[in-house]
This record gives C-alpha cells, structure tokens and sequence, in this order.
C-alpha cells in the first residue's frame, strides 16, 4: 500500500501549503495559528511529539516494574493471608486449571503493556531514524495501539471491583496492592505516550528522502 | 518546484533556529523523571526498611512458616521470618527472620525467643489465637539497647517473666522438686502474687532450685526473715483441737504452690535473686523464723558405739530441752588402725551458736570454746527417744555429775567430737514383745481344759443318784434325832448330869483340899515343857510339813464324788444307828451309867482313893519328866538324821541315780524319813494330846 502511494505521488497538507485542524479538520493555510472555526490551536507538525512520546513511555514502564514486583491483591481470610503479584496471580490461576481466566489475565496485564512499550519504542525510533519503510504499517501499528491500549485497564478494574465487594472484615478481605496503582499508572501513562505520538511524523520520512 | 528558485528571488531560508536541546526539551519529561525518582526512593524506602536479618535456632520448628509467621513483641509484630532451614549437620532448626530496625538495637544478649502454641493448663488455656491463625515467635527483651546480636537460641518453652515486668525474683531452694511446677502459684495471705518459673537441679545435684517472681508490689513484703513454705496439695493434722483438714487453692492442691509470709519484723530488704529455702510446712517455716538459716552453724562430731537407727538428718539437737541445732549428717567411720579398728557412727551436729546463748554476734569460735568448756565439766550427748511411738530419737547434750573426765577432741577428725554418754532409749517394741511373748506362754489350753474337767465333776457330782438321796437322808435323820432328843429319857439326862456335876463339884474340892493341885499344876507344865521341845523338834523337821502339804495335795485330789458318797454312807450308817433299838435305848443306858458313875463316885469319896490318885500322879509326873529328857534329845537326834540325809546324799549323787547302790541307799533314805516322820507324828500326837503322857496312851 505505502508503496502504492508513494507511486502514486502522495502530497501531505505540510507540502501543500496547508494546515489541518486536528480537532475540526478545516483547513488552513500554513502557519496559521488558530483555527477559524473552533479556535483550537493548529500545528502543523508537533515538534515536542518524540519527546512527549519518550518522556510518557520512560514513565510508563519505571511505573511497571513495581506493578510487577509488588502484590497487586491483598487477601486476608480468617485463617491466611496472602498476596499475589500479576504474574503470581496468572500462574496460580493456571495452576488451578483456569487456564483461559489465567491466559486473559496474562495477555490484558503482560502481554499488552509489553507490546505496547515495544511499539511506540519502534514507532519513536523509526521516526527518529527517518526510516521510510513499512509506512502503512507502522500506521496500523499505531492505530491498534491507540485502540488496544485502554484494555489493559482490564486488571485495575478488576482489582477495584474485587476490593469493592469483598470486605467481610476478618472473614475475608480484598484490599488492593501497591501494584494496582502503579500498574494504573503505567497504562495510563502508556496511553498518554500512544497519544502523544504524531502519527504525521511517520509520512513525513519519504518527502525529505525523495527531496 | 524548481521553477520559483529560477524565477524569483532565492527563496528565504525559513528554517527555524535550531533551539538548544534544554530549550526544545518538553515539560513531559518532569513526568518519568518524577516517577523514576518515586520509584528510587520507593526502592531506597523499602530496602533501607527491610530490617535487620536475624538467626534463631530451634531444636523443632513446628508450625513456623516461612513469610508467614510473624515475631511479636508484647504481642505487637515487629517482624516476620523470611526463611526456615536446617543447621549444618541437621542439628537445629534455623529460622531467619526480619526484625524491624527500630527493635532491633534491643536484641541482645539478654533477648530471649520462644514459639507461642496453644497451651491448655490448669491455670488456664493460652495461645488460643495460634489455633486458627497459626503458631507465632515471640520475643522478651528488656528496654536497654546493649550490643546487638544477630544468632540466638530460641527456648523451647515460653518463659514466664517478662523482661521489666515490675517485681521480685527470688531463687528458691527444695530438698525435693515434686510439689513445685512450673507456674505453680505463690500465695501471701491466700493470694496470688506470683508464681514459679521450671524448677531444675542445683549445680551438684542436691537439691531443687526454682526461681520465683514476686510481682510489684507485694515483693516488699519480702525480707531477710520471710519464709516460704510448700502449700500443695492438702494436709491432715490431727491435734488436741481435733481434726483439721488445710487445703489451699484448686490450682495449688493440682500444680503445687508455695506461699510465703513476714512474721517477724526487723528483716533487711532483699536483693533481686536472693535466695530462700521452702521448707515443709507452715509450721516448720514458722519455727525456723527465730533462726537465721544463713548463718553460719558450729559443727561437732559425736561418735555412738550403738546403732542409730531412729536418728535422721534433721533430727533435734537439745540441750537442757532446748532446740539448739540439728544433725546435718550420718555417717560410719573407722576409728583406730588395725586390729584397732572399730566402726562408729558419726552424728554431725549443726549447732547454732545464737541458740547457745550467746546473742546473735557469737562466732562459731566462741561456740566452740563454751561447747568445750562445757565438756570438761562433765557435758556428754546420748541419744534420747523423742517419739515412742514413731521411735525416734533426738541427741541431747546433758552434763552427767560423775562422769568420767575427758575432753573435746579437737584435731583428730574433720569436726570436734563430744564425748558420749549412755543412752536413753526406752525401746517400746521389744518390752511389748516380751509382755506379749509372756502372756503367749501362759498354759491357757490347760487351764481351760482343768476348768471344763472341774465342770463336768460337778456336773457329774450333781447328776449323781446318792447326791441327790443325801437331802432326804439328811432329812430323815434330823427328823429322828429330833425324835431321839424328845424322848423322856433323854431329857432326863441334864437333871442326871447336874446330879454328877455336883459330885465332883465336891470331889474336886475335896481333891484341892488334899494338894493334887499342885501335883497337877506340876505334871502341867511338865507338859507344857515337853509340848515346847516337840515344838522345837517340829521346827527342825521340815520334810514333815512337805509331806503334811503332800498330804494335802493327795486329800485334795481325792474325788469329791466319793467323798460325798461316802458322807452320804456316814450319814445313812448315822441314820442307820440312829434308828436302832441300842440307841433309842441309850438314853436309858446312859442315865444308868450316870447312876453307876454317881455311886462310883460316892465310894471314891468314902474310900482313900484320893490318897491313891496323889500317888499315881507323881508317877506321872515322874514319867512325864523321863519323857521330857528324851524329847528334849529329839532335836539333836532329827539334825543328825538331816546331816546323814545330807551326806548321803551328796554321796549318792557322786553315783549317780540309777545305780544299784543308790537305789538301796534311796531306800534306806526312805526309810529314815519314815522314822523321822513316825517321830514327828509322835510329836504331832504329843503336842495335841499332852494328856496322853498322863494317861499313859
């Protein structure tokens, strides 16, 4: 596809004089400032995008790791106590034979954040490397990002709805761990780094190549 | 595009100055470096709060689990064991635990641990909790920071006294461990004020040490002059009050308990760890209180020659009935070298010098020099029966007046010796035995069976057909004789006798009128002088009152059966007389005899038959003193018969008894004692009848 369209003389607005309101999508001519019809503010390229992509994603993963050292459920029973971290949890989980609770658990908390930071680290990189290929691709990438990132949210609602229910006193108590929260920040600032993300950038590479 | 740049002016480099990288650098980037620097110090946080890792060692670490059971102090959890593992060589049980760091500069050497698990007791059910929520480690140590360890050694059993707990520990000493537990309580006035750690052995093995705690405050009730005493179980006394029965608290009859109490006021305050003896009972702890147990004793030595059996350690030691010490050891020793040597028993006497006396800041010196001042004046020890009963024995220290001199051994022997003096020991047993071995011999049986032999005669005897005719034989002989005495003949009889009375009457005057008085009053004590030698002559012949005795014996054996029958006989023959024609005739004979005798008697007075009497009694008299010379011959003559029985026998004995000889001479014996007794019968007759020497029969 981005071959085809590379053939096909593909002309971005930045080349054509033209800037795009992201949020209303009137166009203006260049370095025009603000939007004539909604007034928000028109750029035609973020120039701190990488940056913020960088900064939200350095944070996102310091927040994961104590998301996966620390318990993320704290249960106390009348006769034990115990406290489980994600991948504690998954593999009790698989223990016990529920294999597809275990592997939806596994994927929603593990496999997800992970892929995302691999994504939006190869997204940043490649448009830091000005690279030219697999264009389409890399879109793709970051839409699916975009889209999938707000379902790692899954494991906190969990933990919140868990810790809601189960409040027994001495019978049985679910309080949510130091995980739960550093987890939430992880996705959270995972997702800021997807958005931050200027998908435009990923277009921009071929223009100053073919120039 | 290319065109512009041909036609126009060179088109304008409108690139944008390229900013410095920390002037383009976004505010974004606060946000990781924020959460790299919560993450670091989280990290820092977590790490520099981990604890302090320590070691204890158990010899079982039953129900610890790693990352679960918690170490608490004064039940708050200061931390949790991280690991459980074997020792090297699997001798313990290592359990590594994480104590936080705020406690742990408190751990040392001072820090004890112990497992808590469900304990059921008799003075309750602890640990409960630990049933459900499993066993934890519990931590004791006191509030001072001291060099901090890191390896300990966890008990096997929870202590009892906190570290600070506020009160008293005393160290208690038992001669026997089997009424104290630990736990037990102890009592002061009937409550509880303490209790007892493990009892264990004394270092040598002599006694029972157990450490008591006294808590705050009644631990200032105890001072040098508190005595503690053994509560447990029950105990029976029998007193002049009756029967009393003491029993203290549930716990203590079951667990044992000690109660203490202050009688005496005066005593110093006492150091934490002092240490005090438990005696038996109340009783004895009281008794032991006008004594200070921990001064020092003066002790001597005192060796006995008998057994000591009923003498005890313990036992009192008096002196002039005072308590003045014990004996603190029985032992046998060898006095003397070789053929010398002799076993005695050593009583150590623990004599206590204020007891003497001699205030209470007399040195056992000063004792000692009393002690054998008091030996040279004649003060001995003896053993004396204290209980007869029970048999025991107390030794008491008495001065004998005359007692042999001697003085204390000093040097020889590891104590000084007093000497010893006969002992007083009324020994109950043996004069019971011998009483009852005496009444054992007694023939019983026999007498019994004579008594039931004399029964059955008399049964016999009464069951008899002539005893029971006697009665009526008796009967019918009162009936005749009263016949006999209302006949008219013999009524008659006293007038006739009054008649002859008076004939003599005159005889008589008319006899002392011609002087035969005095010739009778003569031949009388002739007599009487014969009767006196005869007597004398008895006096040497004692076989004669053994044979009277054997006599006697055979009279007695007799059976009075015959003897009855033969009275009944007499009685018949009696009857039988009576009843004759001769005798119902007698009367009349007689009155006529009295008629003759009346006659006689006139022709007597008519006649010089006075004349003829005054002869015949000189005679007599003359004849009467020819048998006095002999009698008067008769003692001699029987103590010559007693020495040749004497000689004779004494001979026959050198033969021997059942020779031929002795035989002839046992007969010939017999025979002299026949004539000794014909002797002493004559004598007999004599001396009853003296006339008969005037009547010539």
């Amino acid at each position: 596809m981005g071959s085809t369209g590379q053939s096909l003389g593909l002309t971005t607005a930045r080349e054509a004089g033209l800037v795009a309101c992201q949020r209303c999508g009137q166009v203006h001519p260049l370095h025009t400032r603000v939007c004539k019809r909604c007034e928000g503010r028109l750029e035609s390229r973020d120039t701190e995008s990488l940056q913020k992509v960088w900064a939200w994603l350095i944070a996102g993963m310091i927040a994961y790791i104590p998301a996966n050292i620390y318990p993320m459920l704290l249960t106390s029973t009348l006769v034990e106590r115990s406290e489980s971290t994600i991948i504690g949890g998954a593999v009790e989980l698989f223990d016990h034979g529920s294999y597809g609770i275990a592997a939806i658990v596994f994927i929603a908390s593990v496999m997800i954040p992970v892929g995302k930071f691999i994504a939006i680290m190869y997204l940043a990189i490649s448009v830091q490397r000005h690279s030219g290929a697999n264009q389409h691709e890399r879109h793709v990438a970051y839409e699916v990002v975009e889209f999938i990132g707000r379902w790692s949210m899954i494991d906190v609602f969990v933990v919140a709805i868990l810790s809601a229910l189960v409040q027994l006193d001495t019978i049985a108590t679910v309080n949510p761990g130091i995980a739960a929260v550093s987890f939430a920040l992880s996705v959270i600032f995972t997702m800021l780094s997807a958005q931050a993300f200027d998908s435009r950038l990923i277009w921009d590479v071929d223009r100053t190549k073919q120039q | 595009m290319s065109d512009p740049s041909t036609n126009g002016p060179a088109p304008l480099d409108v690139r944008p100055v390229k900013k410095k990288i920390w002037q383009r650098l976004s505010l974004v980037w606060l946000v990781p470096i924020f959460a790299l620097g919560i993450s670091l110090w989280a990290a820092w946080q977590n790490y520099a709060d981990r604890g302090t890792l320590i070691t204890i060692s158990f010899e079982n670490a039953a129900g610890i689990t790693a990352g679960e059971t918690s170490i608490r102090y004064r039940d708050v959890t200061i931390g949790e064991v991280e690991s459980v593992e074997f020792a090297p060589g699997l001798s313990d049980v290592l359990v590594h635990a994480r104590i936080d760091q705020t406690v742990a500069p408190f751990l040392d050497d001072d820090a004890q641990f112990w497992v808590v698990r469900p304990d059921v007791s008799v003075r309750g059910i602890t640990g409960l909790d630990t049933v459900l929520s499993g066993v934890y480690i519990e931590g004791n140590w006191d509030t001072e920071a001291d060099v901090a360890q890191f390896d300990f050694i966890g008990l096997e059993e929870p202590i009892m006294t906190r570290a600070n707990q506020r009160g008293t520990t005393v160290t208690l000493r038992a001669d026997d461990g089997g009424s104290i537990s630990a736990g037990a309580p102890v009592l002061h006035k009937g409550i509880e004020v303490g209790y007892l750690e493990k009892p264990q052995l004394s270092l040598n093995g002599s006694q029972v040490v157990v450490t008591a705690f006294i808590e705050r405050p009644y631990d200032r009730r105890i001072t040098s002059s508190t005595r503690f005493w053994d509560t447990s179980g029950f105990s029976v006394s029998f007193g002049t009050g009756g029967v009393s029965l003491n029993v203290s608290s549930l716990a203590s009859v079951i667990e044992g308990g000690i109660a203490f109490d202050t009688v005496v006021s005066g005593g110093q305050p006492i150091a934490d760890g002092a240490t005090f003896d438990i005696f038996d009972s109340e009783e004895s702890a009281r008794d032991s209180l006008f004594t200070d147990p921990n001064a020092e004793v003066l002790r001597v030595a005192v060796l006995f020659e008998q057994s000591v059996s009923g003498l005890t350690v313990g036992s009192e030691v008096r002196f002039q009935g005072i308590r003045i010490g014990e004996v603190s050891d029985l032992n046998a020793i060898v006095v003397g070298q070789g053929s010398n040597a002799d076993v005695r028993l050593q009583a150590v006497l623990a004599v206590e010098p204020s007891r003497l006396g001699m205030g209470s800041d007399a040195t056992v010196e000063d004792a000692l020099t009393l002690l054998s001042d008091f030996v040279t004046r004649g003060l001995r020890a003896r053993m004396v029966t204290g209980n007869i009963l029970a048999g025991t024995l107390f030794v008491e220290l008495v001065e004998i007046e005359d007692a042999l001199p001697a003085i204390m051994n000093l040097t020889s022997g590891d104590y000084p010796v007093i000497p010893t003096t006969d002992s007083e020991i009324s020994d109950v047993a043996a004069t019971a035995e011998g009483l009852l071995s005496r009444i054992n011999a007694l023939p019983v049986e026999e007498l019994m069976d004579g008594a039931i032999d004399l029964m059955d005669s008399f049964e016999r005897l009464a069951n008899d057909e002539s005893t029971r005719n006697a009665p009526a034989a008796l009967l019918s002989l009162l009936d005749e004789s009263r016949a006999l005495i209302a006949s008219e003949d013999l009524q008659a009889i006293p007038n006739d006798l009054r008649t002859v009375i008076n004939d003599i009457n005159g005889l008589v005057s008319e006899a002392s009128e011609t002087g035969i008085i005095t010739n009778l009053d003569a031949a009388i004590a002739t007599a009487a002088q014969a009767a006196a030698n005869i007597e004398q002559a008895t006096q040497n012949l004692p076989q004669i009152t053994a044979d009277i005795e054997a006599l006697t014996t055979r009279a007695n054996q007799l059976e009075l059966e015959a003897l009855v029958a033969s009275a009944t006989e007499t009685l018949n023959a009696v009857d039988a007389f009576l009843s004759t024609d001769d005798t119902i005739a007698f009367p009349a004979e007689a009155n006529a005899a009295l008629s003759s005798l009346r006659i006689f008697l006139d022709e007597v007075r008519e006649g010089g038959a006075i004349e003829n009497v005054n002869d015949a009694l000189a005679s007599a008299s003359q004849a009467a003193s020819a048998v006095e010379d002999a009698v008067s011959t008769l003692p001699a003559l029987s103590a010559r018969a007693n020495d040749l029985v004497t000689q004779i026998t004494t001979v026959v004995n050198s033969y021997g008894e059942r020779s031929r000889f002795s035989a002839e001479t046992l007969s010939t014996l017999r025979d002299i004692q026949e004539a000794s007794d014909a002797i002493s019968s004559l004598a007999r007759t004599i001396e009853r009848n003296p006339n008969s020497l005037l009547i010539g029969r």
